[in-house]
C-alpha cells in the first residue's frame, strides 16, 4: 500500500521564550523541529509498511530549511519525501494548507500510484487546530477518522481502526483510500538508523514541488487563500506557584503527602479544615 | 514551555530557571539508567551535589534520578561510587541543544 | 551509489564524532579523495558541544587558511585579563596587545562551519546517529556498529570526546572514574549583553576586540579549579571548572551542597563581577567535562590496527591554569592523524604499525611537547592549586600594600607577610617559581 503522511516543521516550542519588554517572542537561535505528533503518524505509517508492504511518502509544506526535518522521518526509514516549497503558499491557515497538501496527494496518486491512506498527527505543537486532517480529506471526498489508536486490519479497499476514548472504545471500518489522524502518544517514534540516514544523503530521495509542478490557482493558496484572521494574541501572565515534586511510593503516599502540603499552606488548610470540620 | 524573559537581578537564580533557557527534544526513552539496587548501597550519594542539572534528587534516603534536564555531560558516571549508572546518549539527536556555547 | 538498509556499506575512511577534531578529519581526507563518512549523534552539527570560548588560530590556519576571512569569528581577544578572588577582595592583572593570536567563537557555529567544509570536500555527513560500538573483527578495527546496523571502513577515526564510550567498550582505555582520572567539570552561562556593553563594560577598543579573562582564588569557593570569562559579539560566557577528583571528595559540605550551578551564580553576583554582568540575560546554561593534566588521560597508543585516536579523547587539551587550549589540539592532532591515515591508504596497510606514523608526528609536535612541558606544572597545581596558595599569597601581599592606613610596607615586606599567613616558607615559594617559571 501507498501511505502518504503529513508532517510540519515547526519551532521547538517548548524553546520559545517571550520578552515582555517587546511584547514578541523570543526566537533567536531557536530550532524548529518535525511537530513531535507527526512523528508518531510516521511510526504508524512504518508499522503498516512492514505489515503490509508498499511504501511511505512523507510530505511537507514548509520553507526549504524544512529538508533537515524530512531527512530525520527518512532516517527512521520513510522511502521518499516531498517538500512543497513556494513564497506564493506562505501565510497559509489551514484551509490553505489543506488544500495544496490533498492537491499534492493527487499529485502523487497520478504520478507514482494510488494512495490507499494519509495519515497526520493529532495535532501541532504551535498552533494546536487540529484541522489539517478533517479538511484534506474533505478536499479528497475520502473518509475520515481522528484519534486513531489502532489500525487492526487493512484488506482489500478496506481499513479497520480503533479509537481509545474515555469510557468506550470505538471500531470503524473505512473504505480505501482514507485519511487518518492518530492520537497523541500511541506510536512511540523508533529511532533514526544509519543505514537509512546513509541512504537518504546518498541518493536523497526528496522532491521539491514548488507551484510550478503543482499548478495551483494563487487566489486559493497562500495568504490569499487564507480566510482565517488572527485578532489578538494575548500572554496570560505567569502565576507564582510553589512547583513542589513528589515522587510518591503508592496512592496513600501521594495523598498523605498532599493533605501535609495544604496544612501548611495557611489558604488551604483554613479551606480543608472548614471542609473536613464541617463533616 | 514559554517562559518570561526579564533582566537577571543581582540574586542567584534557582537551576530550573537555568535549565529553562535551554533547548530539549526530550526522548521518551531515558538514555540513562540507574541500577536502584546498587545505588541504595552509596552512602555518599556525590551524584545529589555534582550533577549539573540537578538530576539527582533525594526522596527519603532514596536517590531519584530524571534524565529530563541532562546536559549530557557524563559527570554522574565519572563519580558514581558504586557503578550504578548506565550512562550514554540521547537517540535520534535527541536530548540538550546547544547554541551559543 | 545503491546502499540498501540490509547491505553493509563500505568507507575508506569512518569518522566518529563531528567536533573540531572529527570535522577536521573528514575534511582532510575527504579533500584528499578518500571516501570518508563523518557520524554524529546531534541533530545537525555543533548541537552537542560546549568549550569555554576562545580559540587559537595558528593551527587551524594550516587546515583552512581561509579561517580569518570566513570562520564566525566573533572577537579576536587583545586583552588578557588574569584575577585572584578571595572574600569581595579581588586582584587583577591585564595584558593588552594589539596584536592577537586567538579569538571568541560559539564552537557550534565554528563546528558547523567546519562540517560544511567536509560535506563540500566530498565527505559524507550523517547526524543523529549515536554510534554504539566499534565493530572489532580478528583483532582490528574494521568499522562502526549503530543500532542493528553495520557500516565497515579501513579506517575508524574516533574522534568521541572526553566521554570515551566506544574507547572503553573496546577495552582500549579503562572506565572513567574521577578518582582517578585527570577530569574537571566545565559549567557555564552564556550572559546577552548587547554588543555595546560588552564592549564598554569589559574595555574593548572595539566591537572586534575581545577579552579573555581567568579567575583563580575563590571563584570555585576553594575547590580546585578555577572561574573564566569570555567575551562575544553581544554575550559573554562565564563559568567555572572544577576538578572532580576533589569536587568528589567535596561533594556535600559547602561551597559544594547545592549542586555546581551554584558556584556559578555566585561568581556571577561576586562584586567584581557583578556590575559588569548585570541586567543581562543568560540565554544558556550548559557542562561539559574537560581534561587537566592531558597526558594522564592519553591512551596507552594514538593508534591500534584500523583505529586512530585524535581530540579529547586522546587527551589533547592543554591546561596552563592562566590559558587553555583544546580545540586547536583537536583540529591539528587530526590534521596529523590524516597525514598518517593517507600514507597508509596509499600503502593499502591500515595496521597499528603503519597508522602509528601519526604517534610519532604528534610526539615532534607542539601538541605533545607542550602536554610534557606543563606537566611539571600541572602537578604542582595540583599541589598548590589554582584555587589554593599561591594565587593567595598575591592576593595577601596586594592587601598588605594597598589597605595599610599609614605605614605602607615595601612589596618584599608584603610578600614575606603574605607567605606567613598562607603558612608557606620561602623555600616552597622559591620552589614553585622555580617550575613554573621552567614550565613557562
Amino acid at each position: 500500500m501507498r501511505i502518504v503522511v503529513g508532517v510540519k516543521w515547526v519551532p521547538n516550542t517548548q524553546a520559545v521564550r517571550f520578552d515582555p519588554r517587546t511584547g514578541t517572542l523570543i526566537r533567536e537561535g531557536v530550532p524548529s523541529v518535525v511537530n513531535p505528533h507527526d512523528l508518531q503518524a510516521v511510526e504508524l505509517a512504518l508499522r503498516l509498511k512492514e505489515s503490509y508492504g508498499g511504501e511511505v511518502i512523507a510530505l511537507t509544506m514548509a520553507p526549504p530549511s524544512a529538508r533537515e526535518g524530512l531527512e530525520h522521518v527518512l532516517g527512521m526509514g520513510v522511502d521518499l519525501g516531498v517538500l512543497i516549497t513556494d513564497r506564493v503558499f506562505a501565510g497559509a491557515d489551514t484551509l490553505a494548507t489543506s488544500y495544496v497538501i490533498a492537491k499534492a496527494i493527487e499529485k502523487i496518486s497520478r504520478e507514482r500510484g494510488p494512495v490507499d491512506l494519509a495519515v497526520f498527527g493529532q495535532e501541532t505543537i504551535d498552533s494546536s487546530t487540529a484541522h489539517i486532517g478533517a479538511q484534506t480529506a474533505s478536499w479528497l471526498g475520502w473518509p475520515y477518522i481522528y484519534y486513531v489508536t489502532s489500525v487492526d486490519e487493512v484488506g482489500e479497499g478496506y481499513v479497520r481502526v480503533a479509537r481509545y476514548l474515555e469510557d468506550r472504545v470505538e471500531r470503524y471500518e473505512l473504505r480505501l483510500p482514507a485519511v487518518l489522524s492518530v492520537a497523541m502518544k500511541t506510536f512511540k517514534p523508533r529511532p533514526v538508523r544509519l543505514a537509512y540516514k546513509l541512504r537518504a544523503r546518498l541518493e536523497e530521495p526528496i522532491l521539491v514541488w514548488t507551484n510550478r509542478e503543482l499548478g495551483l490557482d494563487p487566489r486559493c493558496v497562500g495568504l490569499r487563500g487564507s480566510p482565517t484572521r488572527v485578532a489578538k494574541i494575548t500572554f496570560t501572565p505567569e502565576v507564582p506557584r510553589k512547583k513542589l515534586v513528589y515522587k510518591p511510593r503508592d496512592a496513600d503516599d501521594a495523598v498523605r503527602w498532599l493533605v501535609e502540603q495544604l496544612l501548611k499552606d495557611e489558604k488551604a488548610s483554613k479551606i480543608l479544615r472548614a471542609v473536613l470540620g464541617g463533616g | 514551555m514559554t517562559e518570561q524573559s526579564s533582566p537577571e537581578r543581582a540574586r542567584a537564580l534557582r537551576l530550573e530557571d537555568l535549565l529553562g533557557r535551554d533547548i530539549y527534544d526530550v526522548d521518551e526513552e531515558p538514555h540513562i539508567t540507574v541500577d536502584y539496587e546498587k545505588c541504595s548501597k552509596c552512602d555518599a550519594k556525590p551524584c545529589l551535589y555534582l550533577c549539573p542539572a540537578g538530576c539527582y534528587t533525594l526522596s527519603g534516603n532514596r536517590v531519584l534520578f530524571s534524565y529530563e534536564g541532562c546536559l549530557e555531560c557524563g559527570t554522574c558516571r565519572a563519580i558514581c561510587p558504586m557503578g550504578a549508572v548506565r550512562w550514554s546518549y540521547p537517540k535520534s539527536g535527541r536530548g540538550v541543544f546547544y547554541r551559543f556555547t | 551509489m545503491g546502499f540498501s538498509a540490509t547491505g553493509t556499506p563500505r568507507f575508506d575512511v569512518v569518522v566518529v564524532g563531528a567536533g573540531p577534531a572529527g570535522a577536521t578529519a573528514a575534511y582532510l581526507l575527504a579533500r584528499d579523495g578518500f571516501r570518508v563518512l563523518l557520524v554524529e549523534r546531534g541533530r545537525g552539527a555543533g548541537s552537542k558541544t560546549l568549550y569555554g570560548g576562545r580559540v587559537y588560530a595558528g593551527p587551524l590556519r594550516e587546515v583552512w587558511p581561509d579561517l580569518d576571512r570566513e570562520a564566525p569569528i566573533h572577537r579576536w581577544v587583545r586583552v588578557e585579563r588574569l584575577s585572584i578572588l578571595e572574600g569581595e577582595r579581588g586582584l587583577t592583572l591585564e595584558y593588552r596587545t594589539p596584536k592577537a593570536y586567538s579569538f571568541t567563537a560559539y564552537l557550534p557555529d565554528l563546528v558547523k562551519w567546519m562540517v560544511k567544509k567536509a560535506v563540500e570536500a566530498g565527505a559524507v555527513f550523517v547526524d543523529e546517529v549515536r554510534v554504539d560500538s566499534l565493530l572489532v573483527e580478528g583483532g582490528r578495527v574494521r568499522g562502526i556498529r549503530a543500532g542493528p546496523d553495520r557500516v565497515y571502513a579501513d579506517v575508524v577515526v574516533d574522534a568521541e570526546g572526553v566521554n570515551r564510550l566506544l574507547l572503553e567498550g573496546a577495552g582500549i582505555v579503562e572506565p572513567l572514574e574521577a578518582w582517578r582520572a585527570p577530569v574537571a567539570l566545565g559549567v557555564k552561562e552564556v550572559i546577552k549583553l548587547g554588543e555595546k556593553a560588552v564592549t564598554e563594560r569589559f574595555g574593548l577598543d572595539d566591537d572586534r576586540t575581545g577579552a579573555a579573562w581567568v579567575i583563580m582564588g575563590d571563584a570555585t569557593g576553594g575547590l580546585p579549579g578555577g572561574g573564566f570569562i569570555y567575551t562575544f559579539k553581544d554575550t559573554v560566557s562565564l563559568g567555572v571548572v572544577l576538578r572532580l577528583g576533589e569536587a568528589y571528595r567535596e561533594a556535600g559540605r559547602p561551597p559544594l551542597d547545592s549542586g555546581p550551578y551554584a558556584l556559578v551564580e555566585r561568581l556571577r553576583l561576586h562584586p567584581l563581577l557583578q556590575r559588569l554582568l548585570e541586567g543581562g540575560d543568560i540565554v544558556e546554561y550548559g557542562a561539559h567535562l574537560t581534561i587537566e593534566g592531558g597526558l594522564a588521560f592519553m591512551p596507552d597508543h594514538l593508534a591500534y590496527d584500523g583505529l586512530v585516536i585524535v581530540g579529547d579523547a586522546a587527551g589533547f587539551i592543554l591546561n596552563t591554569g592562566y590559558t587553555v587550549r583544546g580545540v586547536d589540539y583537536a583540529v591539528y592532532s587530526a590534521k596529523l592523524a590524516a597525514e598518517a591515515i593517507k600514507k597508509s591508504l596509499e600503502a593499502g596497510d591500515t595496521s597499528a604499525e603503519n597508522l602509528r606514523l601519526y604517534e610519532k608526528l604528534v610526539r615532534e609536535s607542539f601538541i605533545y611537547q607542550e602536554l610534557e612541558k606543563h606537566w611539571a606544572a600541572s602537578k604542582l597545581m595540583e599541589e598548590w592549586g589554582t584555587a589554593g596558595k599561591y594565587p593567595s599569597i598575591a592576593l595577601r601581599a596586594a592587601s598588605r600594600l594597598f589597605e595599610a592606613e599609614s605605614r605602607h610596607p615595601t612589596l618584599w615586606e608584603a610578600f614575606l607577610e603574605a607567605l606567613r599567613a598562607s603558612r608557606a616558607t620561602l623555600l616552597d615559594a622559591a620552589r614553585v617559581f622555580a617550575e613554573v617559571v621552567r614550565g613557562l
